[in-house]
């Protein structure tokens, strides 16, 4: 090959990979789903003025023998993303339809089942005098059938 | 390669996991699609396929990383890092670290890669007595490609911050917010401490905005200010991960490989190796950029 062809055959790919970057930006619906190719757009958020406040929270799951683990994305089997936007976030809302869902997943395949889920969590927030920490009261599911 | 090979491999672990916990994936990546297609969901996305998958890019990276087939290993190696992230990432969750390094290591297929210091030209100097060609102006363009990607993805990431929250981004209550939700989660007390700092979290979202909108000036002021904006991304990488954890180790690499090769007399200079290299560079496949 030539060098007047590389530097065509570079060109190209140069003009390609800079091209397919546009893509996920115009074509919205496959936005999440480009990847190597990805818009940018992360911590986009803002907040108002004001007390700045976050929670941490974490779901403690107990077997019926009274073995405890932390629900973790990897001991669910998802990313760390959808454990807390489709797990995490609901329960902290009140929305227990996804209970029954966890239970699921984390009793697949083990004779130890797990019968108990534990919602815990503690609000940040920042004031004057320094980090102020707060436990939020426990909040418990448990399986389907299991009453006490 | 090296970064890639020991660094930024795959977990497989994390992927088998997946495999075995998930019976379909819930945001198929546009290579997994294909990957499904071509072979079927189940005879591909499997722990027996992605252990052997693994194991193959591992040799072809190694393969790469000592220049035997060079290319065509670089290209496989590359191709299988391709396929693991996808992979990871069609299970509802995407990360920015990856992909422009990813993007780099395929370019690194296409161009005369392993020309001098590999096995494959050791191989031929002693086969045909010639060695490779001593330059190419072909060599530094997928570095040159990445400096214009990271120009891109700074500004597509500022633009999203202006356009989607405008100047209240900057507010030092949103950096704040950011930056303690992470830091605590993830145990960073730097992050802890920078999110209780009202006024220098104002200054630091100031500079993000300015930083990430202006990044792309590196693609046309003189070739002198390179090092000194390649700098001031490196620091702003290394700020974030120690606030916050944000690991974009990926990214640290590529700007230190542009510090090192888009404007070597810069460091060659302070160094005072310069003299010694012929021709003031290490590299003369890379003189090519020079003004």
């Amino acid at each position: 090959m030539t060098d007047d062809r590389r530097k065509l055959l570079a060109s190209a790919v140069i003009v390609l990979v800079i091209a397919l970057h546009a893509v996920p930006v115009i074509y919205p619906p496959e936005r999440g789903t480009l990847w190597p190719f990805m818009v940018y757009a992360m911590y986009k958020h803002s907040r108002p003025a004001g007390p700045v406040e976050v929670n941490q929270r974490r779901i403690l799951a107990v077997t019926a023998s009274g073995a405890r683990d932390t629900v973790t994305d990897r001991l669910l089997g998802v990313s760390v993303t959808v454990l807390d936007q489709q797990y995490h976030r609901p329960l902290m809302t009140g929305d227990t339809s996804v209970v029954a869902a966890i239970f699921e997943r984390l009793n697949r395949g083990r004779t130890d089942r797990y019968v108990e889920l534990d919602l815990v969590s503690e609000t940040y927030t920042v004031t004057d005098t320094g980090l102020e920490r707060r436990e939020n009261p426990v909040v418990t599911y448990r399986a389907p059938g299991v009453t006490h | 390669m090296g970064a890639q090979l020991v660094w930024f491999h795959p977990d497989l672990g994390e992927h088998l996991n997946f495999l075995r916990k998930n019976h379909e994936f819930l945001d198929p990546q546009l290579i997994t699609r294909v990957l499904a297609a071509v072979f079927s969901r189940d005879a591909f996305f499997n722990p027996t396929t992605f252990t052997v998958l693994y194991w193959a890019t591992f040799t072809f990276g190694v393969l790469a990383l000592v220049g035997l087939f060079t290319r065509v290993s670089l290209f496989l190696f590359a191709a299988g890092t391709w396929i693991f992230v996808a992979h990871l990432f069609s299970y509802g969750d995407r990360h920015h670290t990856e992909a422009l390094f990813a993007i780099f290591l395929m370019l690194l297929a296409l161009v005369p890669s392993g020309e001098r210091l590999s096995v494959d030209a050791a191989l031929r100097r002693r086969r045909t007595g010639v060695g490779g060609a001593a330059t190419s102006q072909l060599a530094i363009w997928p570095l040159k490609l990445i400096l214009v990607l990271l120009g891109l993805t700074y500004l597509s990431a500022g633009m999203a911050k202006m356009l989607h929250s405008g100047l209240r981004w900057m507010n030092g209550y949103t950096l704040q917010g950011h930056t303690l939700a992470d830091a605590l989660s993830r145990g960073y007390p730097f992050g802890v401490w920078l999110a209780q700092q009202h006024t220098l979290a104002v200054l630091l979202s100031v500079f993000t905005i300015v930083f990430e909108l202006f990044f792309w000036l590196t693609l046309v002021v003189p070739r002198r200010w390179l090092p000194a904006f390649l700098l001031v991304a490196l620091l702003f990488q290394v700020g974030l991960y120690l606030t916050g954890g944000y690991d974009f180790f990926q990214h640290m690499v590529l700007l230190g490989l542009l510090l090192l090769f888009l404007e070597p007399e810069w460091w060659q200079r302070r160094l005072g190796v310069g003299e010694r290299v012929s021709g003031g560079s290490l590299d003369p496949g890379v003189r090519t950029s020079a003004p």
